[in-house]
């Protein structure tokens, strides 16, 4: 009989459930684009927040100052502490190993030597890693300082790695110096043997031009083996650059882990602030000195409190207006029913039983559109996604709907119809059967 | 049984009406007050008497006389201000809401001027919607209550299908299909043509000779004339009318 009561209800009042329904099918996609994008959009604007760089960089710890005039480390090339090239694979071992999505070692060196068409040159490089596998023997990243610097605007080819005994290496060269020196891409640069350079390497080979828009621009950039042979320096970096997806920086990402208690130390470990992972860098690197680049961090935290913010001041303005709507055509439905429900009250049939009848009907509406609202806010989220952030392809349903968001949502919508019809029963259900039957029909 | 009933009223004292001993309805002193805008407004004032089992009561009067505060109460669908209502051996007054609501399932049968049949249900369905409400369903006696008031071969038609008669007729299925005590009859033909007014009164009297108690609200003499008592009220003050005798004030 329940059943049956429950079926011919919706039957018969389709067109004010249909109302009622969409009002939760609105207020309900509206709350899952809001969370959808919320839960993705860490990500995302982390990923538009790399084009400024890493977000932690990684020097030797004995190096107390990382001395660097208009971004050239002028320190000596051989001279000061180095990071090891092989320790950087532990990186992939920390707890955050799965955050870290790009590394960038960095070799500073000198270059001498001549153009071909006999420009002299006396330079600053940088070897660094272009398309390099770092792994721990688990999954690999393919890493290097292109995927750092995405802004970096390359004509031509990134050096391809060689053999340090190799007699000639790729490089790349910074567009304001190749425009000073008359560089094209296919020259090659005759190297000046020095006492760093013993002379295993005679030439570098430019495979392209590379505009930065920073001091890079007046460099040359070689893979980080050449560099290290140039210098003499084998499995030497000076200072590694990473990026990694954090959660926006907070008071207690401010705090010294060290100052904590055990159990507060832990909590701070296993959230992934850049200083946590900084943390566990040090941990994993000896000798290293990882810190933060505060200016993106803080960025990217203002950006995401902001944008997290304005979206849950819509989720919150969708849910009440679905609320309000959801009442208004309750309102309407029991009132069109208020002589069955006094007729039920006269057969004995108590408040609750009453109650539990219209509550089953708005459940089960709020459980079939919240279903919809989900699969149609997932939706709009993937579309908002593409439209904003930009995708390079169809994303997959996977990756379309969350199934995290679906209870949340069906909750969210359950809540809705609950809120929404509370105050249309509790208005006929106060109301006296005797009355109503005298009067309602 | 009828023979018992009978001989119960013929015992009776029209002045013995306040005696709760053998009443299976009993008013003492039950007032029911209404706050409202204009102030407290008394639907019903001090009404004393009884009901015995059995018997067949109309209770007539202008509108707002109290008639319907007065079938509220004895329905259970509204409780005394003031004053002790006994219905089956069992205060009413002091039940809470729950228990009420229980009671009445248990106890009252209604039977409305207006049939209050849920139109997307058949009449079969209508009959089973009061033992849903009651305990559960059970189709077999749904069936032999609608045969009873002879609806055996419309049972499986909606209301908008049958006759007023025929729907009050599935009312009073209704009203029984629990085994109710009382049946409580709110104009039970007032909705109807001649005709139809025959068979529900002819039903009604089937159902007294059976031993039902039924209290009736009826502006209709000729209906009133049928009960075997009248209790008449005005201006919220009730007054017993014994079939055949004058008017006699209670209080």
């Amino acid at each position: 009989m329940f059943l049956r009561l429950l079926i011919e209800s919706f039957r018969r009042q389709r067109r004010r459930k249909i109302l009622a329904g969409i009002a939760i099918l609105l207020g309900t996609t509206a709350v899952t684009a809001m969370l959808a994008l919320a839960t993705t959009i860490g990500d995302r604007i982390q990923d538009e927040l790399a084009v400024y760089g890493a977000n932690i960089v990684v020097t030797p710890a004995a190096e107390q100052l990382d001395v660097q005039v208009g971004g050239i480390d002028v320190r000596p090339d051989s001279g000061g502490a180095t990071l090891k090239e092989s320790d950087l694979k532990k990186l992939r071992g920390i707890f955050w190993a799965n955050n870290i999505t790009g590394v960038s070692p960095q070799l500073p060196v000198h270059i001498l030597g001549t153009t071909s068409e006999g420009e002299t040159l006396d330079v600053a490089a940088t070897g660094l890693w272009f398309r390099h596998s770092l792994s721990n023997g688990g999954p690999a990243i393919v890493t290097g300082a292109p995927a750092l610097h995405p802004l970096w605007k390359l004509t031509g080819e990134w050096p391809k790695e060689t053999s340090p005994t190799a007699n000639s290496a790729d490089a790349v060269i910074g567009s304001a110096l190749a425009t000073s020196k008359g560089i094209h891409t296919g020259d090659t640069i005759q190297l000046t043997p020095s006492p760093q350079n013993p002379g295993a390497l005679h030439s570098l080979h430019v495979t392209g031009i590379v505009a930065t828009g920073d001091t890079v621009d007046n460099q040359i950039l070689l893979p980080l083996s050449t560099a290290q042979s140039i210098a003499g320096t084998p499995d030497a970096v000076k200072r590694v650059e990473v990026s990694a997806r954090t959660k926006p920086e907070d008071s207690f990402a401010r705090k010294d882990p060290d100052s904590l208690s055990a159990k507060q130390k832990e909590i701070w470990y296993c959230r992934p602030y850049a200083n946590s992972i900084a943390y566990q860098i040090r941990e994993a690197i000896p000798g290293a000195r990882a810190e933060q680049i505060r200016r993106v961090e803080q960025s990217q935290g203002t950006v995401l409190s902001r944008i997290s913010g304005l979206m849950w001041l819509i989720s919150a303005a969708a849910m009440l207006a679905a609320a309000f709507a959801v009442s208004a055509a309750m309102a309407t439905a029991i009132l069109e029913r208020q002589v069955e429900i006094g007729l039920m009250r006269s057969l004995g049939a108590s408040k609750t039983s009453i109650a539990l009848l219209f509550y089953t009907e708005s459940g089960l509406l709020a459980f079939i559109t919240g279903a919809i609202g989900y699969i149609i806010g997932s939706g709009v989220a993937a579309w908002v996604g593409i439209k904003i952030f930009g995708a390079s392809a169809t994303p997959a349903l996977t990756d379309i709907l969350n199934p995290v968001l679906l209870p949340v949502i069906v909750s969210l919508s359950l809540l809705i119809a609950i809120a929404g019809s509370t105050p249309a029963i509790r208005r006929a259900l106060s109301m006296e059967p005797s009355s109503i039957l005298r009067t309602g029909a | 049984m009828i023979m018992m009933v009978k001989e119960n009223l013929a015992m009776i004292n029209p002045n013995d009406l306040t005696r709760p001993d053998c009443a299976v309805i009993s008013l003492k002193e039950v007032t029911r007050d209404y706050s409202g805008h204009a102030g407290k407004v008394c639907a019903l004032n001090a009404a004393s008497f009884s009901i015995v089992a059995g018997e067949w009561v109309a209770i007539t009067g202008p509108s707002g006389s109290g008639k319907s505060t007065l079938v509220n109460m004895i329905g259970c669908l509204d409780r005394p201000t003031q004053g002790a209502l006994m219905i089956d051996g069992v205060d009413v007054a002091s039940m809470s809401a729950t228990d009420l609501d229980r009671f009445r399932a248990d106890k009252i049968g209604f039977i409305f001027q207006q049939f209050h049949l849920i139109p997307y249900l058949s009449a079969l369905e209508n009959v089973m919607l009061a033992q849903y409400f009651h305990s559960m369903t059970d189709e077999k006696e749904a069936r032999a209550a609608l045969e009873r008031v002879g609806l055996g071969n419309r049972a499986d038609h909606l209301p908008s299908e049958l006759s007023g008669g025929e729907q009050q007729r599935v009312c009073v299925a209704r009203a029984l299909i629990n085994n109710p005590p009382i049946l409580l009859a709110d104009e039970p033909t007032g909705n109807l043509d001649e005709a139809n007014q025959k068979i529900v009164a002819g039903l009604l009297k089937d159902l007294h000779a059976q031993g039902h108690t039924i209290v009736m609200v009826t502006h209709d003499p000729e209906m009133a004339s049928l009960a075997q008592r009248r209790i008449a009220l005005s201006h919220g003050k009730v007054f017993c009318h014994p079939v055949g005798g004058a008017i006699v004030p209670i209080r």
